[in-house]
């Protein structure tokens, strides 16, 4: 009994601890700050400490080497680790305070990350944001001020096979309306066993649906609010389901099998991001090589896709907080970046990159260039990724016809708006 | 008062005696600090300071600053219970454990008795055989499980389709998906659990079986009547682990399904993981003692079906 009382008594201590010390309202990382301060002109000098993930991370040593040459007083060091393991160990350092100087940063965790104020906000001057594809930088706008600057960009077009599009007599899609018939050609008279494949829910699947919404004029957020239950949300959320229901796209794929169906000639289309051009190139050989193309996103009131990829961030307990950001700057020069194209393929996220190289050689590479400049981001809100779950949930309900799409763009609404942005 | 008598010799014995006896407590305690430091630094202060976390609105935003946060009482735990996602959740894990369990000790058993009294030959190779998926990494056996229910080419369903089922499409079919990883789970622990069996089943006198058959009675009564009442312990035992495990169920999920179709498969414990990595840490905390309860209640619950009745 003793026992019992002395852990009642330390909890209650605790309890009494946490309640001494209440949150202070609209302090430390509420958002909203004004633009960093100037950084000073001059070389970069001392160590600059680097955390990047996956390809991007093995390879930086490359470019930073490029930019000791220039800077040579300025010492990079790079940590790089997988993408799995890197959401965790950055909140870690933040509440460790053992942060780096630079990372790269998720687009889609810049919200979450902005918000406990760890990151250094981007300094006025530095950067000419016109320069960058516009949905590339709104990524790293939080409660509107900029945290940081896009390194890379990814978006995502239609994939299809040239060949059966043309023995179905089919141009490529332009509207809506064209959508479905391409994929209903693709079918009825490409020989394709299904028309179009579309991601039928389950992790990220918001990431190929928004498209379409943002297509048909809604939009996840307005002023501040969640949008997710308007007319034109409930009509995108029928249009994708549409494929689905007309047994155009399979509600159930194994993994992998998007790829295989596709270099056999069952699947004739699908959505999906830069990175499968190298796959298809890998996987389907000379068996399809010069029968697939890629098209522009379909239009309905807008042409617009989805814009992905990784910021640059500096943060705030930086000891060389000017390096930092000049070696930031210098990641973001054309040349640096048509360079880290070269070495891992990472389409750039400044325009001025893609007029010259092989990125402006590459008709592949020009379509998504081209879809870049019509192309959105999900909101940097801290709770994005929980909105995000809501959003894959509420795809997968309608595509499986457990719910309709009324019912579940105000479900959607319903949770999204318990969940709150976080602010 | 006899008590008090016993005890006076030592007294007696003078201060000397108190002394060794003090000398002999620091010394013990001296060896026990080490563990106890580590404990409590690594053990009891994350309890501690978890479950003072689930009573407040800790985000992963308060990161820099974690004791800048407003207490709110039992608003996580009320939210729970309004919780869909949790509610589904908490219904996946009391279906794959009311399944699970007894699905997984009667493989084990049934193992061990075979092994105990039928199989002779080849006894350490069947041995091994049951028990190397105890020992196997979750991943290797997630590949492999993988490709035996794809839904194409892989041997299950091709198997069905000699017999002319159309099989499913086990991992993402709603109604299938949860049956699968509930057999998974059983084939993976039930070696675990052959391996106490058997301890057990060796540990029953041979001569209650032979009374037993000079009484006249069959293998079956005489596994009814003399085998299951003397496992009782061990049984009890095996039911314990196992619940505690499946209650906690999180591997299989996690590297079969994610959690779906449609969160069918999504545990009470991948919830959580799912909370922690959103940023609610004060609300993955309050879940994470409600785990704590059930788990305590599952176990009293076996203890009280269980316990031997003398």
């Amino acid at each position: 009994m003793k026992h019992l009382r002395y852990a009642t008594a330390l909890v209650v201590a605790l309890a009494l601890g946490v309640t001494g010390c209440g949150r202070d309202e609209g302090g430390s990382g509420s958002g909203g700050q004004p633009a960093g301060k100037e950084i000073a002109a001059g070389k970069a000098k001392g160590e600059i400490t680097v955390w990047a993930m996956g390809a991007e991370g093995e390879k930086l040593t490359e470019l930073a080497a490029d930019f000791s040459k220039e800077n040579p007083e300025a010492k990079v060091n790079v940590t790089a680790f997988p993408f799995d393991a890197a959401h965790d160990k950055i909140a870690t350092a933040i509440a460790g305070r053992q942060t780096p100087d630079v990372s790269m940063m998720g687009t889609t965790w810049m919200g979450e990350f902005a918000k406990t104020g760890a990151i250094d906000s981007t300094p006025t001057g530095l950067f000419d944001k016109s320069k960058f594809f516009e949905g590339a930088w709104n990524t790293t706008v939080v409660d509107g001020t900029s945290y940081g600057v896009p390194w890379y960009v990814e978006t995502r077009l239609i994939f299809h096979r040239k060949d059966l599009a043309a023995k179905a007599g089919l141009q490529k899609p332009t509207t809506w309306q064209h959508f479905t018939e391409f994929a209903n050609g693709m079918k009825d008279k490409g020989g394709a066993k299904w028309g179009a494949y579309l991601q039928p829910g389950g992790t990220g699947s918001w990431q190929s649906f928004m498209p379409f919404a943002w297509q048909a004029g809604a939009d996840i957020m307005q002023d501040g609010k969640f949008t997710l239950d308007t007319p034109e949300m409930q009509k995108a959320l029928e249009y994708y389901a549409s494929f689905f229901k007309q047994g155009l796209s399979p509600t159930q794929l194994a993994p992998g099998a998007m790829e295989t169906g596709f270099v056999k000639g069952e699947i004739g289309a699908f959505v999906s991001g830069p990175w499968h051009m190298g796959i298809l190139r890998e996987q389907g050989g000379a068996a399809i090589e010069g029968k697939w193309d890629v098209a522009q996103m379909p239009r309905e009131k807008a042409g617009t896709s989805f814009i992905g990829g990784s910021d640059l961030v500096v943060f705030k307990d930086s000891k060389n907080r000017d390096a930092a950001w000049k070696f930031v700057q210098f990641l973001t020069t054309p040349a640096a970046q048509q360079k880290l194209y070269d070495l891992v393929g990472s389409l750039p996220s400044v325009q001025e990159s893609w007029q010259s190289g092989k990125l402006a050689d590459d008709p592949f590479l020009q379509a998504f260039g081209e879809q870049l400049k019509d192309a959105k981001s999900a909101p940097a809100i801290a709770t994005w990724e929980q909105v995000a779950d809501v959003i894959d949930d509420g795809i997968e309900r309608v595509v499986r016809g457990v719910s309709d799409p009324a019912t579940a763009t105000k479900e959607m609404q319903a949770k999204a708006s318990s969940i709150g942005t976080g602010s | 008062m006899a008590s008090a008598t016993a005890q006076r010799p030592a007294r007696t014995g003078g201060n000397r005696g108190a002394r060794v006896r003090r000398r002999e407590g620091i010394a013990g305690w001296g060896f026990a600090l080490p563990f106890l430091l580590v404990f409590a630094v690594f053990m009891a202060g994350p309890v501690l300071a978890s479950f003072a976390m689930s009573f407040t609105d800790l985000r992963s935003a308060d990161l820099r600053d974690p004791l800048g946060v407003n207490p709110i009482g039992l608003d996580n735990y009320v939210k729970l219970f309004g919780d869909d996602t949790f509610r589904q959740a908490a219904l996946n894990t009391a279906y794959f454990v009311v399944v699970g369990i007894p699905l997984t000790m009667v493989l084990g058993l049934a193992a061990a008795v075979g092994l105990d009294a039928g199989i002779t030959r080849f006894r350490t190779f069947f041995r091994v055989g049951y028990y190397l998926p105890v020992v196997t990494s979750i991943v290797a056996i997630a590949v492999v499980w993988r490709l035996l229910l794809e839904p194409e080419s892989g041997i299950v369903n091709t198997l069905l389709g000699y017999l002319g089922i159309d099989g499913p499409n086990w991992l993402t079919d709603t109604r299938t998906a949860m049956p699968a990883l509930i057999v998974m789970a059983a084939w993976r622990n039930m070696g675990f659990l052959m391996v106490i069996f058997l301890a057990g089943l060796q540990a029953i006198p041979r001569d209650l079986y032979e009374a037993a058959a000079m009484d006249g009675s069959n293998a079956w009564s005489r596994f009814r009547h003399v085998t299951l009442p003397m496992m009782r312990p061990t049984l009890l035992f095996g039911g314990v682990i196992t619940g505690i495990g499946y209650l906690q169920f999180f591997e299989e999920p996690f590297v079969m399904t994610q959690g779906g179709p449609l969160d069918k498969t999504l545990s009470v414990a991948f919830y959580i993981y799912n909370q922690f990595g959103f940023g609610n840490y004060s609300y993955a905390a309050a879940i994470s003692y409600v785990l704590f309860i059930a788990i305590l209640v599952l176990t009293l619950v076996q203890f009280r079906l269980l316990r031997s009745k003398t």
